[in-house]
Protein backbone atom coordinates (compact mmCIF):
# COMPACT_ATOMS: atom_id res chain seq x y z
CA UNK A 1 0.00 0.00 0.00
CA UNK A 2 2.89 2.26 0.88
CA UNK A 3 4.29 1.78 -2.60
CA UNK A 4 0.95 2.63 -4.17
CA UNK A 5 0.69 5.81 -2.12
CA UNK A 6 4.29 6.73 -2.92
CA UNK A 7 3.63 6.10 -6.57
CA UNK A 8 0.55 8.31 -6.58
CA UNK A 9 2.34 11.06 -4.68
CA UNK A 10 5.17 10.89 -7.21
CA UNK A 11 2.71 10.93 -10.12
CA UNK A 12 0.88 13.85 -8.58
CA UNK A 13 4.18 15.65 -8.16
CA UNK A 14 5.12 15.02 -11.77
CA UNK A 15 1.72 16.24 -12.93
CA UNK A 16 2.01 19.31 -10.74
CA UNK A 17 5.44 20.14 -12.08
CA UNK A 18 4.39 19.50 -15.65
CA UNK A 19 1.38 21.71 -15.03
CA UNK A 20 3.72 24.41 -13.77
CA UNK A 21 5.97 23.96 -16.74
CA UNK A 22 3.02 24.16 -19.09
CA UNK A 23 1.83 27.32 -17.42
CA UNK A 24 5.28 28.82 -18.00
CA UNK A 25 5.35 28.01 -21.67
CA UNK A 26 1.60 28.21 -22.29
CA UNK A 27 0.86 25.26 -24.46
CA UNK A 28 -0.82 26.19 -27.71
CA UNK A 29 -4.54 25.78 -27.62
CA UNK A 30 -5.67 22.22 -27.84
CA UNK A 31 -9.41 22.65 -27.93
CA UNK A 32 -11.71 19.70 -27.76
CA UNK A 33 -13.37 20.07 -31.10
CA UNK A 34 -16.81 18.98 -32.10
CA UNK A 35 -15.82 19.21 -35.74
CA UNK A 36 -12.98 16.72 -35.54
CA UNK A 37 -13.32 14.63 -38.66
CA UNK A 38 -15.25 17.38 -40.33
CA UNK A 39 -12.54 19.87 -41.19
CA UNK A 40 -11.88 20.42 -44.85
CA UNK A 41 -8.53 18.67 -44.48
CA UNK A 42 -10.31 15.61 -43.13
CA UNK A 43 -12.83 15.71 -45.93
CA UNK A 44 -10.22 16.07 -48.64
CA UNK A 45 -8.11 13.31 -47.13
CA UNK A 46 -10.64 10.96 -48.65
CA UNK A 47 -9.53 12.02 -52.12
CA UNK A 48 -6.32 10.05 -51.91
CA UNK A 49 -2.98 11.14 -53.32
CA UNK A 50 -4.25 12.29 -56.72
CA UNK A 51 -1.11 10.90 -58.30
CA UNK A 52 2.52 11.96 -58.12
CA UNK A 53 3.57 15.50 -57.29
CA UNK A 54 4.41 17.69 -60.27
CA UNK A 55 7.95 19.05 -60.34
CA UNK A 56 8.52 22.61 -59.07
CA UNK A 57 4.84 23.27 -58.68
CA UNK A 58 2.83 24.12 -55.58
CA UNK A 59 0.50 26.41 -57.52
CA UNK A 60 -3.10 26.27 -56.46
CA UNK A 61 -5.52 26.47 -53.59
CA UNK A 62 -4.99 24.39 -50.49
CA UNK A 63 -7.11 23.60 -47.43
CA UNK A 64 -5.34 23.60 -44.09
CA UNK A 65 -6.17 22.94 -40.47
CA UNK A 66 -7.97 25.67 -38.51
CA UNK A 67 -4.91 25.86 -36.27
CA UNK A 68 -1.83 23.79 -37.14
CA UNK A 69 -0.54 21.72 -34.26
CA UNK A 70 2.41 23.38 -32.62
CA UNK A 71 5.44 21.94 -30.93
CA UNK A 72 6.59 23.26 -27.60
CA UNK A 73 8.78 26.31 -27.76
CA UNK A 74 12.27 26.03 -26.22
CA UNK A 75 13.19 28.01 -23.10
CA UNK A 76 13.09 31.74 -23.62
CA UNK A 77 15.84 34.24 -23.00
CA UNK A 78 15.37 36.85 -20.30
CA UNK A 79 14.25 39.30 -22.98
CA UNK A 80 11.80 36.76 -24.36
CA UNK A 81 10.32 36.07 -20.94
CA UNK A 82 9.92 39.77 -20.35
CA UNK A 83 7.92 40.14 -23.57
CA UNK A 84 5.94 37.00 -22.89
CA UNK A 85 4.74 38.31 -19.53
CA UNK A 86 3.05 41.20 -21.27
CA UNK A 87 1.17 38.98 -23.73
CA UNK A 88 -2.17 37.89 -22.35
CA UNK A 89 -3.33 35.14 -24.65
CA UNK A 90 -6.76 33.62 -25.01
CA UNK A 91 -5.67 30.30 -23.62
CA UNK A 92 -5.38 31.78 -20.15
CA UNK A 93 -7.31 35.02 -20.18
CA UNK A 94 -10.85 36.05 -20.94
CA UNK A 95 -11.55 38.28 -23.89
CA UNK A 96 -11.85 41.23 -21.52
CA UNK A 97 -8.42 40.57 -20.03
CA UNK A 98 -6.64 39.47 -23.18
CA UNK A 99 -4.49 41.85 -25.18
CA UNK A 100 -4.20 39.57 -28.18
CA UNK A 101 -3.85 41.84 -31.24
CA UNK A 102 -6.36 39.54 -32.87
CA UNK A 103 -8.94 40.84 -30.40
CA UNK A 104 -9.14 44.01 -32.47
CA UNK A 105 -8.65 42.33 -35.84
CA UNK A 106 -5.10 43.64 -35.98
CA UNK A 107 -2.92 41.85 -38.53
CA UNK A 108 -1.87 38.38 -37.50
CA UNK A 109 1.54 39.07 -39.00
CA UNK A 110 4.06 36.42 -39.98
CA UNK A 111 4.47 33.61 -39.00
CA UNK A 112 1.26 33.65 -36.97
CA UNK A 113 -0.73 33.82 -40.20
CA UNK A 114 0.59 30.34 -40.96
CA UNK A 115 -0.07 29.06 -37.44
CA UNK A 116 -3.66 30.21 -37.00
CA UNK A 117 -6.73 30.34 -39.24
CA UNK A 118 -5.00 28.45 -42.02
CA UNK A 119 -8.14 26.91 -43.44
CA UNK A 120 -7.29 28.20 -46.90
CA UNK A 121 -3.95 29.09 -48.50
CA UNK A 122 -2.97 29.57 -52.13
CA UNK A 123 0.27 29.87 -54.05
CA UNK A 124 0.44 31.83 -57.28
CA UNK A 125 3.82 32.07 -59.06
CA UNK A 126 4.81 35.11 -61.06
CA UNK A 127 7.95 35.64 -63.11
CA UNK A 128 9.95 37.09 -60.24
CA UNK A 129 8.06 36.11 -57.12
CA UNK A 130 5.64 33.67 -55.56
CA UNK A 131 2.48 35.10 -54.08
CA UNK A 132 1.12 33.37 -51.02
CA UNK A 133 -2.52 34.15 -50.41
CA UNK A 134 -4.38 33.52 -47.19
CA UNK A 135 -8.10 32.99 -47.01
CA UNK A 136 -8.21 34.63 -43.58
CA UNK A 137 -8.44 38.37 -44.07
CA UNK A 138 -7.42 37.98 -47.74
CA UNK A 139 -3.79 38.71 -46.94
CA UNK A 140 -0.99 38.08 -49.42
CA UNK A 141 2.76 37.79 -49.07
CA UNK A 142 5.34 38.40 -51.76
CA UNK A 143 8.07 35.79 -51.78
CA UNK A 144 10.79 36.96 -54.14
CA UNK A 145 12.33 34.34 -56.38
CA UNK A 146 14.52 36.64 -58.49
CA UNK A 147 17.66 35.92 -56.52
CA UNK A 148 17.66 39.01 -54.39
CA UNK A 149 19.02 38.91 -50.88
CA UNK A 150 17.00 39.53 -47.77
CA UNK A 151 17.41 43.00 -46.28
CA UNK A 152 19.87 43.26 -43.44
CA UNK A 153 19.41 45.10 -40.18
CA UNK A 154 15.64 45.52 -40.53
CA UNK A 155 14.44 47.96 -37.90
CA UNK A 156 17.95 49.22 -37.29
CA UNK A 157 18.96 52.84 -36.70
CA UNK A 158 20.96 53.35 -39.90
CA UNK A 159 19.39 55.46 -42.61
CA UNK A 160 19.22 52.57 -45.05
CA UNK A 161 17.66 50.11 -42.61
CA UNK A 162 14.34 48.73 -43.81
CA UNK A 163 11.20 49.12 -41.73
CA UNK A 164 9.83 46.09 -39.91
CA UNK A 165 6.69 44.69 -41.55
CA UNK A 166 3.75 42.71 -40.27
CA UNK A 167 4.55 40.06 -42.87
CA UNK A 168 8.28 40.59 -43.08
CA UNK A 169 10.52 40.26 -46.13
CA UNK A 170 10.67 36.92 -47.90
CA UNK A 171 12.70 35.16 -50.56
CA UNK A 172 12.05 31.70 -51.94
CA UNK A 173 13.83 28.97 -53.89
CA UNK A 174 13.33 25.38 -54.93
CA UNK A 175 15.25 22.75 -53.03
CA UNK A 176 15.13 19.65 -55.19
CA UNK A 177 12.07 18.91 -57.30
CA UNK A 178 9.30 19.18 -54.76
CA UNK A 179 10.29 21.52 -51.92
CA UNK A 180 9.82 25.28 -52.05
CA UNK A 181 11.80 26.95 -49.27
CA UNK A 182 11.01 30.42 -47.99
CA UNK A 183 13.26 32.51 -45.74
CA UNK A 184 11.78 35.51 -43.97
CA UNK A 185 13.18 38.31 -41.81
CA UNK A 186 11.91 41.59 -40.43
CA UNK A 187 8.61 40.59 -38.85
CA UNK A 188 7.15 43.42 -36.79
CA UNK A 189 7.50 42.77 -33.06
CA UNK A 190 3.93 43.88 -32.46
CA UNK A 191 2.76 40.58 -33.92
CA UNK A 192 2.70 37.47 -31.77
CA UNK A 193 4.39 34.28 -32.81
CA UNK A 194 1.23 32.31 -32.08
CA UNK A 195 -2.11 32.43 -30.33
CA UNK A 196 -0.55 31.38 -27.04
CA UNK A 197 1.19 34.75 -27.07
CA UNK A 198 4.76 33.60 -27.54
CA UNK A 199 6.84 36.60 -28.58
CA UNK A 200 9.43 37.17 -31.27
CA UNK A 201 11.96 39.86 -32.03
CA UNK A 202 12.46 41.76 -35.25
CA UNK A 203 15.72 39.82 -35.59
CA UNK A 204 13.84 36.53 -35.98
CA UNK A 205 14.53 34.45 -39.06
CA UNK A 206 11.88 32.00 -40.16
CA UNK A 207 12.18 29.26 -42.71
CA UNK A 208 9.14 27.64 -44.28
CA UNK A 209 9.53 24.47 -46.27
CA UNK A 210 6.62 23.49 -48.48
CA UNK A 211 7.07 19.97 -49.79
CA UNK A 212 4.57 18.57 -52.24
CA UNK A 213 4.32 14.95 -51.18
CA UNK A 214 1.91 14.07 -53.97
CA UNK A 215 -0.60 15.89 -56.12
CA UNK A 216 -3.06 16.35 -53.28
CA UNK A 217 -0.77 16.88 -50.28
CA UNK A 218 1.45 19.79 -49.36
CA UNK A 219 3.48 19.56 -46.18
CA UNK A 220 4.54 22.72 -44.38
CA UNK A 221 7.38 22.86 -41.87
CA UNK A 222 8.18 26.12 -40.11
CA UNK A 223 11.47 26.66 -38.30
CA UNK A 224 11.99 29.66 -36.04
CA UNK A 225 15.45 31.01 -35.30
CA UNK A 226 15.31 33.96 -32.92
CA UNK A 227 18.29 33.98 -30.52
CA UNK A 228 17.15 37.20 -28.93
CA UNK A 229 13.94 35.48 -27.76
CA UNK A 230 14.61 31.73 -27.66
CA UNK A 231 17.63 29.77 -26.51
CA UNK A 232 17.74 27.63 -29.65
CA UNK A 233 16.11 27.34 -33.08
CA UNK A 234 13.02 25.14 -33.22
CA UNK A 235 10.48 23.64 -35.56
CA UNK A 236 7.20 25.14 -34.46
CA UNK A 237 4.98 23.07 -36.72
CA UNK A 238 4.82 20.43 -39.39
CA UNK A 239 1.37 20.39 -40.92
CA UNK A 240 -0.32 19.21 -44.05
CA UNK A 241 -2.52 21.00 -46.54
CA UNK A 242 -4.84 19.29 -48.98
CA UNK A 243 -5.65 20.15 -52.57
CA UNK A 244 -9.06 21.80 -52.85
CA UNK A 245 -10.91 20.05 -55.68
CA UNK A 246 -12.87 23.09 -56.90
CA UNK A 247 -9.90 25.42 -56.31
CA UNK A 248 -11.99 28.03 -54.51
CA UNK A 249 -11.47 29.73 -51.17
CA UNK A 250 -14.13 31.13 -48.87
CA UNK A 251 -14.34 34.68 -47.65
CA UNK A 252 -13.12 34.74 -44.05
CA UNK A 253 -12.52 38.24 -42.78
CA UNK A 254 -12.16 39.61 -39.28
CA UNK A 255 -14.35 42.72 -39.34
CA UNK A 256 -13.37 45.29 -36.68
CA UNK A 257 -16.88 46.66 -36.19
CA UNK A 258 -18.30 43.15 -35.74
CA UNK A 259 -15.49 42.34 -33.31
CA UNK A 260 -16.30 45.48 -31.34
CA UNK A 261 -19.94 44.40 -31.24
CA UNK A 262 -18.90 40.94 -30.05
CA UNK A 263 -16.67 42.40 -27.32
CA UNK A 264 -19.37 44.79 -26.21
CA UNK A 265 -22.12 42.19 -26.03
CA UNK A 266 -20.20 39.08 -24.93
CA UNK A 267 -16.44 39.33 -24.52
CA UNK A 268 -16.28 42.18 -22.04
CA UNK A 269 -19.28 41.20 -19.88
CA UNK A 270 -17.97 37.63 -19.70
CA UNK A 271 -14.70 38.79 -18.25
CA UNK A 272 -15.99 41.54 -16.00
CA UNK A 273 -15.34 39.95 -12.63
CA UNK A 274 -12.08 38.26 -13.50
CA UNK A 275 -10.70 41.43 -15.03
CA UNK A 276 -11.05 43.35 -11.79
CA UNK B 1 -7.88 -1.21 0.42
CA UNK B 2 -10.17 0.04 -2.29
CA UNK B 3 -10.77 3.33 -0.52
CA UNK B 4 -7.04 3.75 0.05
CA UNK B 5 -6.49 3.36 -3.66
CA UNK B 6 -9.30 5.72 -4.54
CA UNK B 7 -7.99 8.67 -2.56
CA UNK B 8 -4.74 9.15 -4.46
CA UNK B 9 -6.63 8.50 -7.68
CA UNK B 10 -9.07 11.24 -6.75
CA UNK B 11 -6.13 13.55 -6.13
CA UNK B 12 -4.78 12.87 -9.59
CA UNK B 13 -8.19 13.31 -11.22
CA UNK B 14 -8.67 16.52 -9.29
CA UNK B 15 -5.31 17.80 -10.42
CA UNK B 16 -6.11 16.99 -14.01
CA UNK B 17 -9.38 18.86 -13.62
CA UNK B 18 -7.43 21.91 -12.50
CA UNK B 19 -5.04 21.52 -15.42
CA UNK B 20 -7.94 21.21 -17.83
CA UNK B 21 -8.72 24.88 -18.35
CA UNK B 22 -5.24 25.44 -19.76
CA UNK B 23 -6.34 23.57 -22.83
CA UNK B 24 -9.52 25.52 -23.25
CA UNK B 25 -10.47 27.32 -26.39
CA UNK B 26 -9.61 30.98 -26.69
CA UNK B 27 -11.66 33.22 -24.47
CA UNK B 28 -13.13 30.30 -22.54
CA UNK B 29 -11.21 31.19 -19.37
CA UNK B 30 -14.22 33.34 -18.51
CA UNK B 31 -16.73 30.50 -18.73
CA UNK B 32 -17.88 27.85 -16.28
CA UNK B 33 -17.22 24.21 -17.04
CA UNK B 34 -20.82 23.13 -16.60
CA UNK B 35 -23.45 23.39 -19.26
CA UNK B 36 -26.46 25.53 -18.44
CA UNK B 37 -29.70 24.64 -20.20
CA UNK B 38 -31.93 27.56 -21.12
CA UNK B 39 -35.27 26.30 -22.37
CA UNK B 40 -37.85 28.30 -24.31
CA UNK B 41 -35.24 30.79 -25.44
CA UNK B 42 -36.47 33.22 -28.09
CA UNK B 43 -33.86 34.24 -30.62
CA UNK B 44 -33.59 38.00 -31.11
CA UNK B 45 -30.47 38.27 -33.27
CA UNK B 46 -27.93 36.06 -35.00
CA UNK B 47 -24.59 37.44 -36.20
CA UNK B 48 -22.78 35.26 -38.75
CA UNK B 49 -19.13 36.28 -38.66
CA UNK B 50 -15.44 35.49 -38.22
CA UNK B 51 -13.82 34.74 -35.91
CA UNK B 52 -16.91 34.61 -33.71
CA UNK B 53 -20.51 34.21 -34.67
CA UNK B 54 -22.97 34.90 -31.89
CA UNK B 55 -26.63 34.55 -31.07
CA UNK B 56 -28.75 36.75 -28.83
CA UNK B 57 -31.90 35.46 -27.19
CA UNK B 58 -34.40 36.18 -24.43
CA UNK B 59 -35.19 33.83 -21.58
CA UNK B 60 -37.63 34.31 -18.69
CA UNK B 61 -36.21 33.95 -15.21
CA UNK B 62 -38.08 32.31 -12.32
CA UNK B 63 -39.98 35.53 -11.66
CA UNK B 64 -41.11 35.91 -15.22
CA UNK B 65 -38.66 38.68 -16.03
CA UNK B 66 -37.07 38.55 -19.44
CA UNK B 67 -33.28 38.21 -19.36
CA UNK B 68 -31.36 39.11 -22.49
CA UNK B 69 -28.70 36.51 -23.16
CA UNK B 70 -25.92 36.29 -25.74
CA UNK B 71 -23.80 33.28 -26.68
CA UNK B 72 -20.71 33.13 -28.84
CA UNK B 73 -20.06 30.28 -31.23
CA UNK B 74 -17.16 29.25 -33.38
CA UNK B 75 -16.40 31.15 -36.55
CA UNK B 76 -18.74 30.87 -39.48
CA UNK B 77 -15.93 28.99 -41.23
CA UNK B 78 -15.91 26.40 -38.44
CA UNK B 79 -19.60 25.93 -37.76
CA UNK B 80 -20.51 25.88 -41.44
CA UNK B 81 -18.85 22.46 -41.51
CA UNK B 82 -21.32 21.38 -38.85
CA UNK B 83 -24.38 22.30 -40.85
CA UNK B 84 -24.83 25.93 -39.90
CA UNK B 85 -25.41 28.78 -42.32
CA UNK B 86 -26.26 32.45 -41.96
CA UNK B 87 -29.97 31.60 -41.90
CA UNK B 88 -29.72 28.86 -39.28
CA UNK B 89 -31.31 31.03 -36.61
CA UNK B 90 -34.02 33.59 -37.18
CA UNK B 91 -35.47 36.15 -34.76
CA UNK B 92 -38.50 34.58 -33.15
CA UNK B 93 -37.19 31.02 -33.19
CA UNK B 94 -37.91 29.30 -29.88
CA UNK B 95 -35.12 26.91 -28.94
CA UNK B 96 -33.29 25.28 -26.05
CA UNK B 97 -29.83 26.75 -25.58
CA UNK B 98 -27.03 24.75 -23.97
CA UNK B 99 -24.38 27.17 -22.86
CA UNK B 100 -21.25 27.48 -20.77
CA UNK B 101 -22.21 30.63 -18.94
CA UNK B 102 -19.78 33.34 -17.85
CA UNK B 103 -18.38 33.04 -14.36
CA UNK B 104 -18.93 36.78 -14.05
CA UNK B 105 -22.68 36.24 -13.72
CA UNK B 106 -23.40 38.25 -16.85
CA UNK B 107 -25.97 36.54 -19.08
CA UNK B 108 -23.43 35.61 -21.72
CA UNK B 109 -21.47 32.50 -22.52
CA UNK B 110 -20.00 30.05 -24.98
CA UNK B 111 -22.54 28.02 -26.86
CA UNK B 112 -22.55 24.27 -26.57
CA UNK B 113 -25.51 23.53 -28.79
CA UNK B 114 -28.97 24.71 -29.78
CA UNK B 115 -31.89 22.31 -29.96
CA UNK B 116 -35.07 23.14 -31.86
CA UNK B 117 -38.51 21.89 -30.88
CA UNK B 118 -38.37 19.22 -33.59
CA UNK B 119 -35.09 17.92 -32.21
CA UNK B 120 -32.89 19.46 -34.88
CA UNK B 121 -29.59 20.33 -33.25
CA UNK B 122 -26.91 22.87 -34.06
CA UNK B 123 -23.67 22.02 -32.27
CA UNK B 124 -20.91 24.50 -31.74
CA UNK B 125 -17.45 23.78 -33.08
CA UNK B 126 -15.52 23.42 -29.83
CA UNK B 127 -15.99 21.78 -26.46
CA UNK B 128 -18.82 19.73 -27.90
CA UNK B 129 -17.74 16.52 -26.25
CA UNK B 130 -18.72 17.96 -22.91
CA UNK B 131 -22.34 18.13 -23.95
CA UNK B 132 -24.64 16.13 -21.74
CA UNK B 133 -21.88 15.01 -19.41
CA UNK B 134 -22.28 17.87 -17.00
CA UNK B 135 -25.23 20.15 -17.16
CA UNK B 136 -27.40 22.28 -14.98
CA UNK B 137 -30.98 23.35 -15.40
CA UNK B 138 -33.89 24.52 -13.28
CA UNK B 139 -32.46 25.84 -10.01
CA UNK B 140 -29.19 26.79 -11.64
CA UNK B 141 -31.07 28.83 -14.19
CA UNK B 142 -32.96 30.54 -11.39
CA UNK B 143 -29.68 31.35 -9.67
CA UNK B 144 -28.20 32.72 -12.86
CA UNK B 145 -31.34 34.70 -13.53
CA UNK B 146 -31.15 36.29 -10.09
CA UNK B 147 -27.45 36.95 -10.40
CA UNK B 148 -27.91 38.50 -13.79
CA UNK B 149 -31.06 40.49 -13.14
CA UNK B 150 -29.00 43.59 -12.42
CA UNK B 151 -27.37 43.36 -15.82
CA UNK B 152 -30.58 43.07 -17.74
CA UNK B 153 -31.09 46.74 -18.40
CA UNK B 154 -27.48 47.23 -19.38
CA UNK B 155 -27.65 44.33 -21.76
CA UNK B 156 -30.85 45.63 -23.26
CA UNK B 157 -29.16 48.94 -24.00
CA UNK B 158 -26.19 47.16 -25.53
CA UNK B 159 -28.41 45.00 -27.62
CA UNK B 160 -30.44 47.94 -28.75
CA UNK B 161 -27.39 49.90 -29.70
CA UNK B 162 -26.15 47.35 -32.21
Amino acid sequence: MLNVTKGCVALTGVLFLSSYALSQTRQPNKPIRADDGKTLVDQFNKNGTGGPAPRHDITGFWAGPPSPKENEVPPMTAWGQEQFKTHKGHSQYSEAESNDPMKFCDPLGFPRDMLYQTRGVAFAPMADRMLQLSQFNRVWREIWTDGRELPKNVGGRSADASDPRWYGYSVGRWDGDYSFVVDTVGSDERSWLDTAGHPHSVDMRVQERYTRLNHNTLEMTITVDDPKTYTKPFVITTSQFKWIPNQELREEICVPSVMQEYLSIIGDPAGESSAK
Amino acid sequence: MKSKLLMPLALVVGLLAVCGPMFAHHGSAAYANTVLVLKDATVTKFVWANPHSFVMFDVKDDKGNIVHWAAETGSSSAVSLLGWNRNSLQPGDVVAVYIWAAKSGSPVGRLNKIVFADGKTLRDSVLGEWAGKSKQSGPALAVFARKTSGHTATTRVRAGST
